[in-house]
């Protein structure tokens, strides 16, 4: 058991207890376990011993090499120190280089960030030198482009640097100056808008008068005119507008749009311009009717300045409102209206005033119903104007004109009166050359200028948005006016110079002719309105006046001519026998008004019987005066049978019927009062004149006891006299006797009357 | 009473259309011109009193017409003519060839003793005249007619020939006067003035009275 004991010992590593105590207590105890310690100590030693035997040879060549190695170090040692020293001393000079190269490298890079930082600052650096040259050249809107890239773009990708920050500091002062500048810029263009809006107005007018003015002819003319000059047209502006420069005024407000100020600037424009209209309102001359000149220029300033701020409206980026405008206008139009009320009313220049209404309605837009009171007014004092120009048209046409029948030697002076005038010519049409029109020339004429009224009327009303209908009635109205009014006012004057006879008759044959074509005018009014024909309105009398005073010229004519021949007349009051034959005066005078009369065919029935009646009265009258005539003292039997003589042949005139148309006997009346007195006092018939004297219907009823006294003084003057030396026979003194008994008894009727 | 006048004329204007015979007496009576052409319808006169040697002379002065158509109204007014005017247009070599159509007219109608003239009236228009003034007075020495060449327009020699006339006619009627009232017969205290003259004279001369 000792045995196991030892190599439990040797197997187990720590627990070793048991192992104890099979020592103690096994067999033989521990003498036998030392035993066998020691046999295992001999045992251990010998296998040492064989050990050491095996590797001292190996130990022995280990330590020889071991020494020859020693050496071997030490020499590569000094080598090596040697190498050393070679290599330290070579490598000193590279180090050096090596850091020459490393701070030649660290430059280049500083170079390289420099250049690129120098890079970003040159544009900004170019721009503000750019900025600063466009504010010197006034460019201001660029500048301010400039300016916000400089400010926006360029400034920020530069560095903090410190010139920056004044640039930076230096950007609102220069904003402020250009806006400054900007602004007088603007000061200037309002100035100069201003000084040009007249011009522009001028202008304006002027188109509206060329187009106005446009017929065939002009066209024809202007083309030629142009083809002629056409380098020139090209140079002057076309549209009134285009007087003026606008650009500042678009810059400007570019430049306070850049500004972020638009909305200010637009606010002070308008306040601007507003007081400028506020100006341009008030007429600069006082009395603009005194001259037309102020009226124009007054109404282009006007005129000017819508057209520009219209044209604004147009083009300019909401400078110019719509809103804005027509409250500047109505602002305006009360001003305007007013001044124009109390100076249009002496304008008598149509174009000028279609001018001015076209400007409004371009200033309106659309026309608004109804209508602005300002071109209500304007239209009715057009019409007026317009009037008032045709008054001098007829007059002129009056006043050249021959009054005779337009007479056509051949077919194309036919057409050429046919053309102009609706004239039914189916019975001219088939007489020969030459044809004779019962109508003067002044009749087509007048048609025509009545049709070029109404054009020029319907110019005003153009364009207001009146339907056709109404349009129509209102040219109607004004045409029918012009002629019964404006015309028929220049025949009228015409009457006042004394006219030959003929003329008068073909004044009043005219007249008719033109009576007759209103309802070919109102053709023609509907035509051209595009509205129904109205026939209703007859024109009937429109003439009727001036042929009324015609007619009374024509007797007053005949009354002159009447005169003209009693004056010539040369009775011998104290003749005693009377010739036998009537006065040559007499004779004359009838057969020159039979001649007239028959002249006057071509007047209508009428105006020949108040012609003849004026002409026979005034014969009655005046013969009757000169049996009357205190300046004639004594009448001779003799000289009463001469003037009954003469009274007879005017009466056998009277009783001829000179004319057609009169009633049986009438003119005859005009001698009766003569014829009664001339027979009472020739027949001696005192007997009944006294029986029936303040009877109705008695034969010698138109003879008042006052004339018969009258006349009987005058014969009795004469017969006193003739017999002054002579004896009365028997029957003269009865005579004389009877006379003075009824001169007594006339005197006495004549008391009882008076 | 004093009367107006103490002798009438009565004249009368022919010739062709367009002459200007209108013009002649309107210058006369009215002393004025009108420039534009109104050609006479019928018959029209004016009447003018001139002064001659002291005697108011009323001219009742007949205008006719002088177109073709109106011949016949107008040959009724020759016979009671004392004198007439022929006008012609110097302007128009026509009108002055007329004239002795017109001369013809007038020995056909118009009283054997009935004084003439004739007028060769527009002499202003010298650019246009057709007939020189030596034919004009060639003619009138040929008719033994007074000439004269006148301007309405200008006014030339118009009241001249009216005058001419006047005179000239009055001459004549104081001759016949004479020649049948020698002087002396008309110094009678009461005698009566109209009863003196003749009562149914031949011609014109009746007409006039003179006081
Ligand atoms: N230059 C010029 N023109 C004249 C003269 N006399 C008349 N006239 C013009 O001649 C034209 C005819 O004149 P009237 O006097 O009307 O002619 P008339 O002879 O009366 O013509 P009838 O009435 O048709 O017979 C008018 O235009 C006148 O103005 C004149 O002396 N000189
Ligand atoms: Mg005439």
């Amino acid at each position: 058991m000792t045995n196991a004991t030892i190599q439990e010992i040797e197997g187990i590593d720590d627990y070793w207890g048991p192992a104890f105590r099979s020592v103690y207590e096994g067999e033989g105890g521990h003498e036998a376990f030392v035993q066998q310690l020691d046999e295992r100590i001999k045992q251990h030693d010998k296998e040492i011993e064989k050990l050491c035997n095996f590797y001292y040879q190996g130990f022995i060549d280990s330590i020889r090499e071991l020494l020859q190695v020693r050496s071997h170090a030490e020499e590569l040692h000094a080598e090596i120190s040697n190498v050393d020293a070679n290599v330290k001393e070579t490598t000193d000079s590279l180090c050096s280089r090596a850091e020459e190269l490393i701070r030649a490298r660290r430059v280049e890079l500083n170079i390289a960030a420099t250049i690129e930082k120098m890079e970003l600052c040159l544009p900004l650096l170019t721009t503000y030198s750019k900025l600063k040259t466009q504010v010197d050249a006034k460019r201001y809107y660029p500048a301010l482009k400039t300016l916000e890239q400089l400010e926006h773009v360029l400034l920020p990708r530069v560095g903090p640097y410190k010139w920056c920050s004044q640039i930076s500091a230096d950007i609102p002062r220069l904003r402020q100056a250009i806006q400054d500048a900007s602004m007088a810029d603007l000061r200037d263009f309002l100035e100069n808008i201003r000084k040009l809006s007249p011009q522009v107005g001028v202008m304006a007018l002027k188109q509206t008068q060329d187009m106005l003015g446009r017929s065939l002819e002009n066209i024809v003319k202007n083309k030629k005119e142009m083809m002629g000059g056409l380098g020139k047209d090209n140079i002057g502006p076309q549209c009134p507008h285009e007087l003026v420069d606008f650009s500042p005024l678009h810059r400007c407000l570019h430049i306070h749009s850049v500004l972020g100020a638009k909305n200010d600037f637009i606010q002070y424009y308008r306040a601007q311009r507003k007081q400028q209209a506020r100006l341009v309102l008030i007429p600069a001359v006082g009395n603009l009717h005194d001259s037309i000149q102020g009226m124009k220029s007054y109404l282009s300033a006007v005129l000017g300045f819508f057209i520009l701020e219209e044209h604004l409206l147009t083009t300019g980026a909401g400078l110019v409102s719509k809103d804005w405008l027509l409250d500047t206008w109505s602002m305006s139009v009360n001003k305007v209206a007013s001044t124009l009320r109390t100076n249009t009313s002496l304008i008598t220049d149509p174009t000028l005033m279609l001018s001015i209404k076209h400007q409004i309605m371009l200033c309106y837009g659309l026309p608004p119903d109804p209508l602005p009171p300002v071109l209500q007014e304007m239209a009715e004092h057009y019409t007026e104007v317009l009037m008032q120009r045709w008054v001098s048209v007829f007059r002129d046409i009056l006043d050249n004109a021959a009054f005779l029948p337009i007479e056509v030697a051949d077919q194309e002076q036919y057409d050429g009166v046919m053309d102009t005038f609706p004239y039914d010519g189916d019975e001219l049409e088939t007489q020969p050359f030459p044809r004779k029109f019962p109508f003067s020339t002044v009749v087509p004429a007048v048609y025509v200028q009545v049709k070029e009224f109404i054009y020029a009327w319907l110019k005003y009303s153009a364009g207001l948005g009146l339907g056709g209908g109404r349009r129509a009635a209102q040219a109607r109205h004004s045409a029918s006016l012009l002629l019964s009014r404006s015309f028929t006012g220049c025949l009228s004057a015409l009457f006042r110079r004394p006219l030959p006879l003929m003329q008068l008759v073909q004044i009043i044959v005219d007249t008719q002719y033109l009576e007759d074509a209103t309802s070919f005018l109102y053709e023609f009014i509907s035509n051209i309105t595009g509205s129904e024909l109205v026939t209703t309105q007859a024109a009937g009398s429109m003439f009727q006046a001036a042929r009324d005073d015609a007619e009374q010229q024509i007797c007053n004519n005949l009354e002159k001519k009447v005169d003209e021949f009693l004056d010539l007349e040369n009775y011998d009051w104290l003749l005693v026998e009377p010739t036998g034959q009537a006065s040559s005066f007499v004779t004359d005078m009838l057969s020159y008004l039979s001649g007239v009369l028959t002249s006057l065919e071509q007047l209508p029935e009428r105006a020949r019987v108040a012609a003849v009646r004026a002409a026979t009265n005034r014969i009655a009258t005046r013969l009757r005066n000169l049996l009357m005539d205190p300046a004639v003292k004594q009448i001779s039997s003799g000289a009463l049978y001469q003037l009954d003589l003469d009274v007879i042949q005017c009466e056998q005139f009277a009783a001829g019927e000179p004319v057609p148309g009169l009633k049986e006997g009438e003119l005859l009346e005009h001698f009766a009062s003569l014829r009664q007195l001339l027979d009472l006092i020739t027949g001696w018939d005192w007997s009944s004149y006294l029986h029936d004297v303040g009877i109705e219907g008695g034969k010698y009823a138109l003879v008042t006891p006052r004339d018969a006294a009258t006349l009987l003084e005058k014969l009795k003057e004469a017969e006193q006299k003739s017999s002054v030396f002579s004896v009365l026979k028997k029957n003269e003194r009865d005579r004389r006797k009877l006379l003075d008994t009824v001169l007594k008894q006339l005197k006495q009727l004549q008391n009882q009357d008076g | 009473m004093a009367k107006t006048y103490d002798c009438l004329f009565k004249l009368l204007l022919i010739g062709d259309s367009g002459v200007g015979k209108t013009s002649i007496l309107f210058r006369f009576s009215e002393d004025a011109f009108n420039i534009s052409f109104i050609s006479t319808i019928g018959i029209d006169f004016k009447i003018r009193t001139i002064d001659l040697d002291g005697k108011k002379v009323k001219l009742q002065i007949w205008d006719t017409a002088g177109q073709e158509r109106f011949r016949t109204i107008t040959t009724a007014y020759y016979r009671g003519s004392m004198g007439i005017m022929l006008v012609y247009d110097v302007t128009n070599e026509k009108s002055f060839e007329n004239i002795k159509n017109w001369i013809r007219n007038i020995e056909e109608n118009a009283s054997a003793d009935v004084e003439k003239m004739i007028l060769g009236n527009k002499c202003d228009l010298d650019d246009k005249r057709q007939v020189s003034k030596e034919r004009g007075e060639q003619l009138a020495i040929d008719y033994q007619i007074k000439f004269v060449e006148t301007s309405a327009k200008d006014s030339l020699n118009v009241e001249y020939a009216f005058y001419t006339l006047a005179r000239d006619i009055k001459a004549k009627m104081e001759k016949k006067q004479e020649a049948s009232n020698p002087p002396g017969a008309r110094s009678g205290a009461h005698v009566l003035r109209a009863s003196d003259q003749q009562r149914k004279p031949p011609s014109w001369l009746s007409r006039c009275s003179l006081l």
